[in-house]
C-alpha cells in the first residue's frame, strides 16, 4: 500500500507528458526530431531542445524547489545532448526522456543535501515563498515517506527557503540537527525514487 | 534570451551526426573478447585432461549448463541497462533467483562418492582460492570492457548497470574457466566460483559507476 503511494507520486505526471506525438512509437513526433538531430539536423534538434525544454521545466517545477529547476533543466538538456547517440529510433521517445529525466532529479536531490545550506535574501517576497511551496508538490508529498523531523525540516529549508536559524527555533532542533536531518532525509528520498522503477 | 534558449542555441549550432549505438555491436565485442580469452586459455593452460570422458556427466553439464544460462542473462541485463528505459532492479533480482535455483540444483548432480569425503576434503581450500584467482583474472578485461561500453552509453541508474557489469563479466570469466578446472564437486564448484564472482562484482559495483556523469 505504501509502496503504491510512491509510485504515484513518482509516476505523476507534468501534463501534458509528451505534448509532441503518443510516446508509443508511432506519431512520436519528438523521436522523429532527435532521429533527425542524431544525422546532424541542427534545426529540428534546436526544435526538439526548445519543446524539451517547457517539459522538462513543468516535470522538475513538481519535483524540486523552484531555485533548482533551471539548474535540472538544463542538466538535463545537456545530458539528452551528451547521450543522444543511445536513443533508438525505433522506440518511443518519452521513456527515454523519462529516464533521463528521472536519473537528473534523483542527482539533484543529492546535491541539495550536500549543498551549504545558503540564507535567504532579505527581499524575498511571501509570493515566492507560496510559489515555491506550489511547485513543488511532488517533492512535498514524497516528504511524507521520510521520518517526520526529516521532512518538517526539508519543507522548510528546501522548499519554503527558511534558514537553518528559523527551521532550528521552529522545531526546537539545533541547527547542526537541522542539517543532519536534511542531508539524511535528501539521501533517503534520493534512494526512494532511484529503486522505484515504474517511471522507467 | 534566457540562460537555457542560449544553451538550447550552443549544442544545435554546427551540430555533426553520430553514429547510433547499437545493442547487438556491444555483444558482438563482449563475445568476441570471450572468445579470445577462451581460445589463450585452450592454447597455453589447454582443456581439462580428461575433458572428453566428463562432458557428458550431469556434474559437467549442470557447471557448463548453468554458468553458461547465467553468462549469457547477465550480459543481456547488463548490455540493455546501458541506455534506457531499461534499467530494473527486477531483472537482477532474476538472475539472482536463477543463481539460487543452480545452486539448488547442484544437489542433485553431486557423485556420490563425493558426498562420503569430508567437508574439507571437499571445499580443498589452497585449490578453491587458485581457482577463484583465475575467474577473477579472466574477468577483469570484461569487466574493463563492460566498463567501457557502460560509460560510453547512457545508464540511468549507474549503480545497478555496473552491478549488472560485474555479474556479467564474472560469469562469464567462470563460464571460459570451465573448460580448464579439473574439480568435479559441486560444493567445491558452488563455494569458489561464487566468492570469484562475488569478487569481481563487488569490485565493478564501487569501481565502474565512480565520477560517471549522465
Amino acid at each position: 500500500m505504501r509502496l503504491r503511494s510512491i509510485s504515484t507520486v513518482i509516476n505523476a505526471p507534468a501534463s501534458p507528458p509528451f505534448m509532441a506525438g503518443d510516446a508509443t512509437g508511432a506519431g512520436d513526433a519528438w523521436g522523429q526530431l532527435m532521429a533527425a538531430g542524431q544525422d546532424g539536423h541542427g534545426g529540428a534538434y534546436h526544435r526538439l531542445l526548445g519543446e524539451l525544454s517547457v517539459w522538462l521545466h513543468r516535470y522538475f517545477a513538481r519535483r524540486l524547489p523552484s531555485g533548482d529547476v533551471d539548474d535540472a533543466v538544463q542538466e538535463t538538456l545537456f545530458a539528452v545532448h551528451r547521450r543522444r547517440h543511445t536513443y533508438d529510433p525505433r522506440q518511443p521517445f518519452g521513456p527515454w526522456l523519462a529516464a533521463i529525466a528521472k536519473h537528473k532529479w534523483i542527482d539533484q536531490l543529492r546535491s541539495l543535501g550536500r549543498r551549504p545550506q545558503e540564507e535567504l535574501p532579505d527581499d524575498m517576497t511571501v509570493a515566492c515563498h507560496e510559489a515555491a511551496v506550489t511547485s513543488a508538490s511532488v517533492l512535498a508529498s514524497l516528504l511524507d515517506e521520510l521520518r517526520p523531523a526529516q521532512a518538517r525540516v526539508i519543507l522548510l529549508v528546501k522548499v519554503q527557503g527558511y534558514g537553518i536559524d528559523d527551521a532550528a527555533r521552529a522545531t526546537g532542533l539545533s541547527p547542526s540537527a537541522v542539517k543532519m536531518n536534511i542531508h539524511r532525509g535528501l539521501a533517503r528520498l534520493a534512494t526512494l525514487v532511484e529503486n522505484h522503477d515504474d517511471l522507467d | 534570451m534566457t540562460s537555457t534558449d542560449a544553451l538550447i542555441l550552443q549544442l544545435s549550432s554546427g551540430l555533426p551526426p553520430v553514429k547510433r549505438r547499437r545493442v547487438s555491436r556491444d555483444a558482438a565485442a563482449l563475445l568476441a573478447l570471450g572468445a579470445v580469452e577462451l581460445a589463450l586459455v585452450v592454447l597455453t593452460a589447454g582443456l581439462r585432461p580428461d575433458m572428453g570422458r566428463v562432458i557428458g556427466a550431469p556434474f559437467m553439464i549442470w557447471k557448463i549448463g548453468s554458468l553458461g544460462v547465467l553468462a549469457g542473462l547477465c550480459c543481456a541485463v547488463a548490455i540493455r541497462s546501458f541506455a534506457p528505459p531499461t534499467s530494473r532492479a527486477r531483472n537482477l533480482k532474476i538472475v539472482l533467483g536463477l543463481a539460487v535455483l543452480a545452486i539448488v540444483a547442484s544437489l542433485t548432480v553431486t557423485p556420490p562418492v563425493d558426498l562420503a569425503r569430508p567437508l574439507m576434503e571437499r571445499l580443498a581450500p589452497a585449490h578453491g582460492l587458485i581457482c577463484a584467482g583465475a575467474i577473477v583474472a579472466l574477468s577483469l578485461p570484461l569487466m574493463v570492457m563492460l566498463g567501457v561500453l557502460m560509460r560510453r552509453a547512457a545508464p540511468v541508474s549507474p549503480r545497478r548497470s555496473a552491478l549488472a557489469s560485474g555479474l556479467a563479466a564474472a560469469t562469464t570469466g567462470a563460464l571460459i574457466f570451465t573448460v580448464r578446472c579439473p574439480m568435479n564437486d559441486p560444493l567445491y564448484i558452488v563455494t569458489w566460483y561464487t566468492l570469484g564472482v562475488a569478487i569481481v562484482s563487488a569490485t565493478a559495483r564501487w569501481l565502474l559507476p565512480r565520477r560517471f556523469r549522465l
